[in-house]
């Protein structure tokens, strides 16, 4: 019976990449690393030996070992537990702030494009300036003013990414709108809110679908962009960004552990979302799929 | 030219609007926290009444609304002001620490094009094997690498493990600058003294830091010009073109490149904003003594006009940037208009 | 197109291979490229406050009084004698005859005088080592002058000896503004009374100093290059790769650990008395209790802190009076202990607490000002306190200019602060904390007559022997109130190369470069 079952999961799958090609391996890559760091995240203490404040997991600086698959830091500190303890602050300022950010720019978005007029004129002038400025930067000064705070930090990432959902919902709202379906709609008498909501956002799902793990994936370079400038969380939370910036001092003395770990974990998880969010994006849109 | 003339101030003028809501934004941002700086300025043991005036001959006393007009009138004068933290005009610092980024920028964004542009064309041109699979992975992953990891590793592997080029700074300590400093450019400063060492130590300085910033720029030229490639290539010129007898090469690299160029270089002028981006981090990880890195000094200083300067000055560049971009799209295309 | 852009890389990766092998030296016995992660802020004596600008200061002016070089024994500067009035608020010197400033004006006491009264009407940061000491300067003839007090000091020499002191110019420097860059100035160059001049100035890049060809002593090395770094690895590694003659300030404590252990360098420990302490709010937070403050005071390991977060760089500290200053005695150890959770323990179940109900505070550091040791320090304490179980750590952090904020909204309970001297008496590192001003300038509100009464005797006392006793008693006291905890002091290490001699930095921490001499 398993046997059979896994023969024709593996016959699909070959089947699949045939048809598409490097994209399906991309997007199963990108699931597999997602769904892998998410586990970590919600369970670190089942993949962590040692806490991520734990002082006495080893030497002071030792390189990499069985005790310490990533080396020890300068505090004593399992480099390999505050990577996986850190996973989960940083997926969960990352998945909080697309969520946030997703739960305002959307609406926004429907709105804008459905209402139209100065309102629409005015909100996408505004929307248009944040989104052409360079997002870290913003989000610098937003963090500096807010003040260190796994709150701030979130609300300051969030902020910057508003404006990706709002102008891809107002697109699609835009040419829905004049799609024959919708004219029908109006014709039956359906008010302004059942269009929206029965036959413009289900269309705009789909897309933003694909924002929302690009979102995470910026999201979380962002954030740990914004700790390693010292902008981020207090000490004593785990952050990998802050790591990064604390350990660079020992390159010179050739503690090259220190960084390279959290480093190689920023890149894996960013790598992860965006995989995943590529690649839907390619296979949901045939026009522009690669053969 | 008539229509170009048109197109450029209709986009002249909406570049406007999107500057002052960017410049309004930051300001009132910058205020949100009532942390003082005048405290820090003056220090902890100024007696209060020496608070109180220079609180007062900066305008911080006013309400808020207040300040922002009296800062719009300031504006209109072409003036940014004075530092809140130190007894100098903004234009200062901001003048000396220009050139550095520049420089760093263009560096990058050089060899970023390059790079990217040979690569893509390259997998384009070798569709679906191994070396254009690889080169696909190298566009997605590469913008995944945060900039500053990028740089430390770059300083660990070619500073410190085999220690080819320097790691940090725009010359070495014992390159006296004062004897060269000009322009800012020391590229070009070093050149005009005629100082040859000084110029190839500027150069060594610059290799690290242009790479981290070129190498993640890279991965999105890869993937247009690669994806532009691909439609060029299926077109009937290029069919025309081989069956004339032009080599392979000539094909690829002379005519479907310069017809893909167009629209990267229109993508040129959207990456400005990424590139400054990653200038902070790039300048924060070598200790380049730019304005991304004057930046974030005084965002942490709390030095209100300057930093609401540079805004400014970022906000007109990327502007700038792509209204250039545009122009020069709008001039070849005839079919453009707005 | 393709060409242009083939050969194009290729003059690149060219120019980067020979630039690889060139490395730019100019080397000569006449010059020391001197690097540091430290940078200047405004080049005026009257309003600088910080450490290195001090040092530049110190290097490009001369006081009446200065250090004997490497040590914390006063001296005479460009003053030739004193004499101090029997009740010992008013001190007259003579001054040295015959200096002049570069640009030919005479020094006398008009200069001092000048110089004084205009850090007076500045009313600037450092201001109040003057103002809060001195009454008025009269000039008693062309090179006498005299200092009269608000009241007798006993301290006063030590005072006369800060750069707020230190004479100006009166032809160069502006009479009602403070200097930044030495480009406002008439003449555009930083020049004193001092044994170098400043040529030239790049802010948080480059120095040239000269020697001044005015000065009245003796100078050994003719050129001073001052070498800005912001990154402490970057500096180690230039200095490693002989870019670099001398660093002083600040190495990480791990770099400073590998060329300890490198023989072919000389490198000086310095018996800084900068140190480390935690403050409390002790008027309105949850700290306001004195048997709190004692707790948290007792579970602090300082031995632990020095040995993971400096390396052993740093020595534990049980006294607000540094190590090796006068008077000073290891109370915090004999009287509270270190890492005590019995002791802690007990006080906090005697105010309530339990480990259902601890005592729950926030712990704020600053994570840049000091350095980002200050990460660490508040990540170990962090742990180190809450091994009693009785009691909640919450680290956080805020940007100096919001610390200082915060003193006044009185919202940081438990707060780590860092103290470099203004100068070398128990006074400054006292009566700054636990005297009533100073401590509400400080964020922690103490205030309790006793204290300042001992402060008020001491202030005044001239007798040395009578100061030391009230200074053991007011370190007995901490050791009860406890409105800081000492936790270490620090050293500061100087490395050169092996050819240069004359690093001469005592407890006075004055680096005065005319000391410098190549074997």
């Amino acid at each position: 019976m398993v046997t059979t079952f896994l023969r024709k999961f593996l016959n699909y799958f070959k089947e699949s990449k045939k048809k598409y090609g490097v994209q399906w391996w991309i997007l199963v890559i990108g699931i597999v690393i997602v769904f892998f760091v998410t586990l970590t995240a919600l369970f670190p203490g089942v993949f962590a030996p040692y806490g991520p404040n734990y002082m006495e997991s080893g030497d002071q600086f030792a390189p990499p070992s069985f005790q310490n698959i990533f080396g020890v830091d300068n505090l004593g500190r399992d480099v390999y537990s505050r990577v996986v303890y850190g996973s989960k602050t940083i997926l969960g300022v990352a998945f909080v702030a697309a969520l946030i950010s997703s739960l305002i720019g959307i609406p926004l978005g429907l709105i804008s494009g459905f209402v139209g007029g100065v309102f629409d004129r005015v909100l996408s002038l505004i929307m248009d300036s944040i989104f052409s400025f360079p997002g870290l930067i913003l989000a610098i000064a937003l963090a500096a003013m807010l003040g260190p705070g796994i709150v701030n930090i979130t609300g300051a990432v969030a902020v910057i990414y508003i404006p990706q959902y709002y102008r891809q919902v107002r697109g699609q709202t835009l040419s829905i709108k004049e799609e024959v379906f919708i004219e029908a709609g109006r014709a039956i008498g359906a008010s302004k809110l059942r269009l929206l909501r029965k036959y413009i956002f289900p269309n705009v799902l789909a897309t933003v679908v694909v924002i929302f793990s690009l979102n995470i994936a910026d999201a979380i370079m962002t954030e740990a962009a914004l700790s390693y400038l010292g902008l981020g969380l207090p000490a004593g939370i785990p952050d990998w960004g802050r790591d990064i910036a604390m350990g660079k001092k020992y390159l010179a003395s050739g503690y090259w552990w220190v960084i390279t770990f959290p480093g190689l974990a920023i890149v894996s998880l960013t790598l992860g979302f965006t995989m995943v969010g590529e690649s839907l994006s390619e296979l949901l849109n045939p026009k522009l799929r690669d053969k | 030219m008539k229509r170009i003339l048109k197109y450029f101030t209709i986009r002249l003028l909406l570049t406007i609007p999107m500057i002052f809501i960017l410049l309004t934004l930051i300001f009132f941002v910058l205020r949100v926290m009532p942390a003082d700086p005048v405290k820090s300025m003056l220090g902890a043991h100024a007696p209060e009444r020496v608070i109180e005036q220079k609180r007062k001959e900066l305008g911080l006393d006013k309400p808020i609304l207040a300040q922002y007009v009296d800062y719009l009138k300031q504006l209109a004068r072409f003036d940014l002001g004075k530092s809140m933290i130190m007894e100098q005009k903004v234009i200062t610092p901001i003048k000396d620490k220009l050139p550095a980024t520049l420089e760093l920028i263009i560096f990058g964004l050089i060899i970023a094009l390059v790079l990217g542009v040979f690569l893509g064309a390259y997998g384009a041109n070798n569709r679906g094997t191994g070396k254009d699979t690889t080169i696909r992975l190298y566009g997605l992953i590469v913008f995944c690498i945060p900039a500053y990891w990028m740089g430390l590793m770059l300083q660990l592997i070619f500073g410190i493990w085999f220690d080819w080029l320097p790691i940090a700074g725009r010359t070495s300590s014992r390159v006296l600058v004062a004897e060269f400093n000009n322009t800012g450019f020391y590229l070009i400063d070093t050149l005009i003294a005629g100082n040859i060492p000084a110029f190839l130590d500027v150069l060594a300085h610059l290799v690290l830091p242009a790479l981290t910033l070129a190498l993640i720029l890279s991965g999105i030229f890869v993937r247009l010009t690669r994806a532009n490639m691909l439609d060029v290539l299926n077109n009937d010129y290029i069919l025309a073109a081989r069956a004339r007898g032009i080599s392979e090469k000539k094909v690829v690299y002379k005519h479907a490149l310069k017809n893909t160029m167009v629209p990267i270089l229109t993508m040129l002028g959207m990456q400005f904003a990424l590139l400054i981006a990653n200038a902070v981090l790039t300048e924060s990880t070598f200790s380049w003594p730019g304005m991304a890195n004057l930046l974030v000094k005084r965002i942490h200083l709390r030095d209100y006009p300057t930093v609401q300067a540079i805004i400014i000055l970022i906000a007109v560049m990327v502007s700038l940037s792509s209204l250039i971009v545009d122009l020069v799209y709008a001039w070849i295309d005839p079919r453009v208009e707005y | 197109m393709k060409y242009v852009f083939r050969v194009l890389f290729i003059l690149v990766l060219v120019l980067m291979f020979i630039a690889v092998g060139c490395k730019s030296k100019t080397k000569s016995k006449d010059m020391l490229v001197y690097g540091t992660t430290e940078s200047v802020t405004d080049l005026d004596p009257a309003e600088a406050y910080d450490f290195h600008t001090w040092e530049i200061l110190y290097n490009v002016y001369e006081g009446l009084m200065t250090y004997k070089p490497g040590t914390a024994e006063l001296q005479k500067g460009l003053a030739e004698s004193y004499s101090i009035n029997d009740k010992g608020d008013k001190y007259t010197f003579k001054l040295k005859e015959g200096i002049k400033f570069t640009d030919g004006t005479l020094f006398t006491a008009e200069s001092v005088k000048w110089s004084i009264d205009r850090v007076m009407r500045l009313e600037s940061d450092p201001g109040w080592l003057v103002t809060d000491f001195v009454e008025s300067v009269d000039v008693v003839d062309k090179y006498k002058v005299r200092f009269n007090l608000k009241q007798p000091c006993g301290f006063f020499l030590k005072l006369v000896a800060t750069v707020p002191y230190y004479p100006v110019n009166p032809n160069v420097f502006p009479a009602d503004k403070i200097v930044t860059n030495p480009s406002e100035l008439k003449g555009g160059k930083l020049t004193g009374l001092g044994a170098y001049q400043m040529m030239s100035f790049k802010r948080d890049e480059e120095i040239l100093l000269k020697a001044n060809p005015n000065y009245y002593g003796k100078t050994n090395i003719d050129r001073i290059v001052i070498n800005y770094f912001k990154d402490p690895t970057t500096m180690r590694l230039a200095f490693e790769k002989g870019e670099l003659d001398l660093v002083y300030k600040q190495l990480n404590p791990n770099d400073i650990d590998d060329l300890l252990k490198k023989d072919e360098y000389n490198s000086y420990k310095i018996p800084s008395p900068f140190i480390r302490f935690l403050c409390f709010e002790t008027s309105e937070s949850v700290m306001k209790n004195k048997k709190a403050r004692q707790a948290v005071a007792a579970m602090i390991d300082r031995e632990e802190i020095c040995k993971k977060v400096f390396i052993n760089q740093a020595k534990p500290l049980y006294s607000m009076v540094p190590i090796g200053m006068f008077s000073h005695k290891d109370y915090f150890k004999t009287e509270i202990g270190n890492a005590n959770i019995e002791f802690a323990n007990k006080r906090l179940k005697e105010l309530g607490y339990s480990k259902n109900n601890p005592l729950e505070f926030e712990l704020w550091y600053t994570p840049s000002h000091y350095g980002d040791t200050e990460v660490n320090m508040a990540e170990v304490l962090k742990n180190q306190i809450e091994k009693s179980e009785l009691i909640k750590v919450v680290p956080k952090s805020a940007e100096w200019s919001t610390y200082l904020d915060n003193f006044d909204r009185k919202n940081m309970a438990a707060f780590l602060l860092g103290w470099y001297p203004d100068y070398i008496d128990p006074d400054n590192y006292t009566a700054a904390f636990a005297g009533t001003t100073g401590s509400a300038g400080q964020g922690i509100y103490f205030s309790d007559p006793q204290y300042d009464k001992l402060f008020m005797e001491e202030k005044t006392s001239v007798d040395q022997e009578k100061r030391k006793e009230i200074f053991e008693k007011i370190q007995k006291l901490w050791t009860e109130d406890v409105p800081t905890a000492p936790i270490f002091q620090g050293s500061l290490f100087v490395f050169t190369k092996e050819n240069i001699t004359g690093v001469k930095i005592g407890t006075a921490m004055t680096f005065y470069y005319k000391e410098l001499k190549y074997k």
